[in-house]
């Protein structure tokens, strides 16, 4: 099956959560099956929003679904 | 004549008891959750000499003797060969992360998972040159078995289980191959309630509600290679979920409908008959009735587990997927008769065609699914350089974490005809059974070692991995993708 292409951004390098599994990091590409899935990152909780819900299809490697999460300020 | 009535009833009694408490060996009921433990990729020790970047998964498929004594070559081949992977020397087996198997190779698959080095001393007169079938043969015509075998609970797969338990893997449970770390064995069987594949992995028996740790390893070879007819199934009990229990992290949301056509959606459709306890039991047969050559167990890892987390993580630098595909064909005498032909020939030919067809297409699909990424990362690179050259303001372009370079070494009897000296015909009419002579053992021992050698992705794979070791750049003969096709 083809694959889809993800990239999680934020500021500093985390680990990218993927329906609660660690499946790499913050801004790489990470490749995936097509579909519904719960991104988040990993602890510390310094960072919003707390989770995307995406439906990842119709990307490439050149043009990957990108979401951002960003520095929460306390 | 008094002595007689109660000798006969004596006799009767027992027979009786014993047909009343002749019952499978039952798997016992999971009560607490516990995702960090039980026999699953992630809990296993790598091992000393294991690397994750050059990530090395085998696959053995059925056949009886003549698949496992294959793969037994296979395994004694990477176990002479010495290499250097991070600066370090180790040999291609220690290298071994996960097996894939079905059948006739599950018997080497679990007794190298379970004792290891032991394999080369021992497996050649326990198992490969011993006469299974006249001992599974044996135990059949035995009168006390007759008795246990008129319970509906003990079929002839129990007694074969038994056999296998006591004679060859000594009586070892799950417990003790997880202890002993990688590689992770994946022993597989078919489902008949649900036509699917199923493998003896704790993520499975989570579904079942069920601890695999202490289950007989001999049961799940039993299961793999029951082959139809001369077998019954092993059945299995689908217990409540333990407490706490959580689906594997991919099958959330997998079973939406509009997904129906997706593989995930195949995945999870797969895992929900465990997840529905009015599927209160098991009945599971012969492995290569779903994949006879364990090719989509490693196609799941890759699609959604463990070898696409490493993948994404960036921790796989060569992926090497090894086929050990024992399949025979007998020489086409059909399309040079005018007269069409009998019942037991259309019976033979409806049991082999699909089989042998879905194990091509199984290994068409690995290639293909690496061949796609190798062609990513070479369309990436150049419209990274592009950039660089035309744009070289712009931002660069995001990668993978790592570039893999992936490998699928086949190794079955259709090259036999590449090797000096060697009649193909000779292996390819080798009978599917648990009963071969030393001559056939040996020469299968033998060819094994030479067919994978003489893969063109082999000797890419080597010469990429010496060319690494000696700090040279990588061979022009060998560019990344001519692991697949070359």
């Amino acid at each position: 099956m083809a694959k889809e292409y993800l990239v999680v951004s934020f500021p500093r390098t985390r680990r990218v959560l993927i329906n609660g599994q660690f499946s790499g990091t913050t801004n790489i590409i990470l490749e995936l099956e097509d579909g519904q899935y719960e991104v988040t990152l990993g602890p510390p909780k310094n960072f919003t929003p707390e989770k995307y819900d995406i439906d990842l299809h119709g990307t490439s490697s050149m043009n990957p679904m990108i979401v951002e999460f960003k520095v929460l300020k306390l | 004549m008094k002595n007689n009535a109660v000798r006969t009833f004596a006799l009767m009694l027992l027979v009786s008891l014993l047909i009343g408490c002749s019952h499978y060996t039952v798997n016992e009921q999971n009560r607490k959750f516990d995702s960090l433990s039980g026999y699953r990729f992630d809990t296993l020790s790598p091992g000393p000499k294991n690397s994750d970047s050059l990530f090395v998964c085998l696959m053995f498929s059925g056949g009886g003797t003549r698949a496992a004594a294959l793969s037994y070559g296979i395994m004694d081949a990477l176990r002479k060969k010495v290499i250097r992977v991070n600066g370090r020397e180790t040999r291609l087996l220690d290298e071994v992360d996960c097996i894939s198997s079905v059948s006739g190779g599950s018997f080497t698959a679990a007794y190298y998972g379970l004792f290891r080095e032991q394999l080369f001393d021992d497996f050649r007169t326990k198992f490969l040159e011993r006469d299974i079938e006249g001992a599974l043969f044996d135990s059949l015509f035995n009168p006390y078995n007759w008795a246990r075998l008129a319970s509906s609970y003990f079929g002839r797969i129990d007694l074969a289980a038994e056999l296998y338990d006591s004679d060859i893997f000594d009586a070892a449970n799950f417990e003790q191959l997880q202890k002993n770390g990688r590689p992770f064995v994946m022993l597989n069987a078919t489902n008949l309630g649900a036509d699917r594949r199923f493998d003896f992995t704790q993520d499975y028996f989570d579904a079942l509600g069920s601890r695999l740790d202490n289950y007989p390893v001999a049961r799940a070879v039993a299961a793999s290679s029951a082959f139809p007819y001369l077998l019954t199934p092993i059945s299995l009990k689908n217990y409540p979920l333990a407490q706490g229990y959580t689906a594997p992290w991919w099958y959330k949301n997998a079973l939406t409908p509009k997904n129906w056509i997706t593989d995930r959606f195949n995945a999870a459709k797969n895992l929900s008959v465990y997840l529905d306890k009015e599927n209160s039991y098991i009945h599971l047969m012969d492995g290569g009735l779903s994949d006879n050559i364990g090719a989509r167990a490693i196609l799941d890892a890759f699609d959604r587990g463990f070898i696409r987390t490493r993948i994404n993580q960036g921790t796989i630098k060569q992926l090497v997927l090894i086929v050990v595909n024992a399949r025979t064909q007998s020489e086409d005498q059909l399309s040079r008769h005018e007269v069409p032909p009998g019942l037991l020939t259309v019976s033979e030919k409806t049991a082999t065609i699909a089989m042998d067809n879905y194990s091509y297409d199984s290994v068409s699909k690995l290639r293909e699914a690496l061949y796609a990424r190798v062609q990513v990362q070479k369309d990436d690179k150049a419209y990274a350089a592009a950039l660089t050259k035309y744009c070289p303001q712009a931002p660069k372009p995001i990668s993978f974490a790592a570039d893999i370079d992936p490998y699928v070494i086949e190794i079955n009897f259709e090259a036999v005809n590449q090797i000096p000296g060697e009649n193909q015909r000779y292996y390819l009419d080798m009978p599917t059974s648990f009963k071969l002579n030393e001559e056939q053992v040996g020469k299968l021992l033998n060819i094994g070692p030479k067919l994978m050698q003489a893969t063109p992705q082999y000797e890419c794979l080597i010469k990429v991995l010496d060319a690494e070791a000696a700090g040279l750049p990588r061979p022009e003969v060998c560019p990344q993708g001519a692991g697949i096709f070359n």
